[in-house]
């Protein structure tokens, strides 16, 4: 299971966001650049068509990730909170892994490249923030050859993982996180559209500033 | 330890308090009660060892900062709450008693009678005190000679200075606030609104980035566009070789239909596929490579396989569990029907020539003959004539009507002969389909009581479903057993593996069927192409394992 939360914030406010999170989790930021393959399975293996994502990262590109997504938590509770909590599994695997769903049936639906940076912490639970840029590759697998898919905007995926013994402490310290981020952004459950912070330029022009000791 | 030395300090007071009274008052004791209660002796130890237990923490202290190591903070912070515990229950019990203590003021007077109470109660420690009177000197430096109201009004034009700076300090953060936009504590927040257009611009394109990230959109490839035309990125080199990764894409495939290119090539040599006169289906192989020699050699290695596989039937694309070679041979060659490449004539023929004599050709001769069947449909029937020497070369050669440019045949007119040879055949085979598939489920029958063979049962199952009808009427047909050890009846169970299922173990009677199954040659003549094809591969073993075959089938044919 995991918690997780997306936001999206201007291209021209994620230096800032980056040295906000620099300070809030007390780790250096991490460069992400993640060549995402999203399979499909064949009619061959059932009438629902399940998904599954392979990732791979270009800066090591050994052992791939396979990861599942599974469906949301449901009810009236699940509701209520802010953040989105779903089944999801994810392991590694050898770079054959791609081959093998080939071989299973699956093909592939769609691809993007991900490419930004990311900050593994602990605050209670392990948090994974990550600020990033889709890109969309013109041509199959062509990694050299993309273009972001809406070049002034970069998604914020705030993720934890969960079982679902923890997962309301879980909830609770990824909101938590989140508040600290509100100046800059609105972080909410994926598919819930959440806008600009209007207040973003002036904190990211704060954070920018070199400590507040600017004459009036 | 300041508490510390005031406690102490009390103590000493009331000491002296009690000393003074006692003298005063001589030999005037407290009340025994209260004395008691007083415990004067204990709290006395217990201050001592209070007194001990802090000023061991603080050397303590003196060491770690000699030694400049790090203090454990826990043992500290759990020495110091102990310590605190003492002290407050020490002076918890004092207070208890106090009570029974007045302070009694030596020189009240007149005048100080009114205020009295109020210094009594203000009254600071001494050290406080102290303090008090230093801090005040510093404010009064200039002004401690001149009368009082002045040093008032000084200190009070002080305060109203001090007073404006701090006002002024406010208003410039208030303004600070504003012009970085953050909220006051105290006043309302003003933030700044997007202009409309602005903020539908970023909605659209945060929809399209959410609908990106979590579902796909924007991003999907239609199939034309997924062609590889620049290299493959590192990560994926190994993991896609070309061949695959190309097919793996088209839509047609999920399967690994191109994961055996020996395989393939082989296929497409050995039988390679006739032109076909129009409104046949196509039966052929794909274009058959240069290479057809090597390829064929190659498949020379895949398997001369024993016989009962030989002519394993394939029903459509159906796919085995246990695909022997000739199986998957079938099967490729089922699934190249619908790409049927026009080959010159030529290349066709060459590549049969290479092939003709070989063993291990059979379904591919097989699918020949299933196209001759398709061409001599129309035709009139025609003697069969045994050849028997020259059945493989028969089945393997395009049709008669067709230019035969044989190398392995010694003379033209041989061929000629041939061909015609073969459009006998051919005739007479369509009557001879339904026997033959009376045959095979004798031969099914002995296998089940034989050696099993586990190759067939996945055909069966397969075979079953294409060819419903023709089992079936040949169930009715046979179900004597009685004759089994008529030697055409054993000829044909040693030879077929047409894998219907039959449970029923029909043995078909050779004599008794002729006339029922000529009726039914035309029936047979009917049915599907994949019939026919299993039929005819049934046919090929027939002709090939038994010498005598032709001639048997002349017997029985008359």
């Amino acid at each position: 299971m995991e918690c997780v939360v997306q936001g999206i914030i201007e291209t021209q406010h994620v230096e800032a966001l980056e040295i906000l999170l620099q300070g809030l989790c007390g780790v250096h930021k991490e460069h992400l650049r993640i060549h995402e393959l999203c399979l499909k399975s064949g009619p061959n293996l059932g009438l629902v068509s399940s998904e599954v994502r392979l990732l791979c990262d270009l800066e090591r590109p050994e052992p791939w990730t396979v990861k599942h997504v599974g469906g949301p938590l449901r009810g009236a509770g699940a509701e209520q909170i802010s953040v989105l909590v779903r089944n999801m599994v994810e392991s590694k695997a050898s770079k054959n892994v791609l081959r093998l769903f080939y071989a299973l049936g699956y093909k592939l639906d769609h691809e993007l490249l991900r490419v930004g940076s990311a900050f593994h912490f602990k605050r209670g639970v392990r948090i994974t923030v990550t600020v990033s840029s889709i890109n969309k590759m013109l041509k199959l697998h062509a990694i050299d050859d993309t273009v972001p898919v809406t070049p002034g905007i970069q998604v914020v995926e705030v993720t934890a993982p969960a079982a679902s013994e923890n997962y309301s402490e879980v909830v609770a310290a990824v909101s938590s996180f989140c508040e600290y981020l509100a100046p800059l952004l609105h972080l909410s459950k994926p598919g819930v559209s959440t806008g600009v912070v209007p207040t973003a330029a002036a904190a990211a022009a704060s954070l920018m500033s070199d400590g507040g000791g600017t004459t009036l | 330890m300041a508490a510390m030395e005031g406690v102490m300090q009390d103590q000493s007071q009331l000491q002296n308090q009690q000393q003074q009274q006692q003298q005063m008052v001589a030999p005037e004791r407290l009340n025994h009660a209260v004395q008691q209660q007083l415990n004067l002796e204990s709290v006395k130890t217990r201050a001592i060892s209070l007194f001990k237990a802090i000023s061991r923490i603080l050397e303590d202290f003196d060491a770690y900062a000699r030694t400049n190591t790090t203090p454990k903070w826990q043992d500290i912070l759990g020495q110091y709450s102990m310590v605190n515990l003492e002290l407050f229950s020490i002076v918890d019990e004092i207070k208890k008693v106090s009570k029974a203590f007045v302070v009694h003021p030596k020189n009240v007077n007149a005048e100080n009678a009114t205020i009295l109470p109020v210094m009594l109660s203000s009254k600071l420690l001494p050290e406080m005190e102290m303090d008090d009177n230093y801090k005040r000197e510093q404010l009064l430096q200039g002004v401690q000679n001149s009368p009082v109201s002045s040093q008032i009004e000084k200190l009070k034009a002080r305060i109203e200075m001090i007073a404006a700076a701090c006002e002024s300090a406010e208003k410039v953060l208030a303004d600070t606030r504003k012009a970085y936009q953050f909220g006051t504590r105290q006043g309302p927040t003003i933030l700044p609104t997007l202009d409309k257009a602005q903020a539908a611009k970023i909605q659209e394109q945060e929809n399209l980035l959410r609908a990106a990230v979590n579902v796909g959109e924007g991003l999907r490839v239609t199939g034309d566009q997924r062609q590889i035309t620049s290299a493959l990125p590192v990560h994926l080199v190994d993991v896609l070789a070309v061949s695959d990764g190309m097919h793996s894409f088209s839509d047609s495939s999920g399967m690994y239909m191109k994961n055996t290119p020996p395989m393939s090539n082989s296929i497409n040599n050995q039988g390679s596929m006739l032109q076909q006169p129009t409104g046949t289906p196509l039966l052929g192989r794909s274009a058959a490579s240069p290479s057809a020699a090597t390829s064929a050699t190659s498949f020379d290695h895949t398997t001369p396989s024993p016989l009962p596989y030989a002519n394993s039937p394939r029903s459509g694309t159906s796919i085995m569990n246990t695909p022997s070679p000739q199986q998957q041979v079938q099967q490729q060659q089922q699934q190249q029907r619908q790409k049927m490449m026009q080959l010159p004539q030529h290349q066709q023929q060459q590549i049969l020539a290479q092939q003709q004599l070989r063993q291990s050709s059979l379904q591919g001769l097989g699918q020949n003959q299933l196209s001759q069947l398709h061409d001599l449909h129309g035709q009139s029937q025609q003697k069969f004539q045994p050849l028997h020497g020259q059945h493989q070369m028969q089945y393997s050669q395009p049709m008669g009507h067709q230019q035969f440019q044989n190398r392995q045949l010694s003379s033209g007119h041989v061929q000629h002969a041939m061909g015609q040879s073969q459009l006998n055949q051919g005739n007479q085979l369509n009557r001879h389909l339904s026997q033959f598939s009376s045959a095979a489920n004798t031969a099914l029958f002995n296998a089940a009581q034989g050696a099993p063979n586990t190759q067939m049962l996945p055909n069966m199952s397969s075979t079953m479903s294409s060819q419903p009808p023709v089992p079936r009427m040949q169930f009715g047909l046979a179900g004597n057993n009685s004759q089994r050890s008529h030697a055409s009846t054993v000829l044909n169970d040693q030879m077929y593996n047409m894998g219907v299922s039959n449970p029923g173990g029909m043995m078909p009677i050779q004599q008794q069927q002729q006339q029922q199954l000529s009726s039914q040659g035309a029936y047979g003549m009917q049915q599907n192409a994949q019939t026919l094809q299993s039929s005819m591969a049934a046919l090929q073993n027939a002709s090939q394992n038994h010498p005598n075959y032709a001639q048997q089938r002349q017997q029985n044919q008359q």
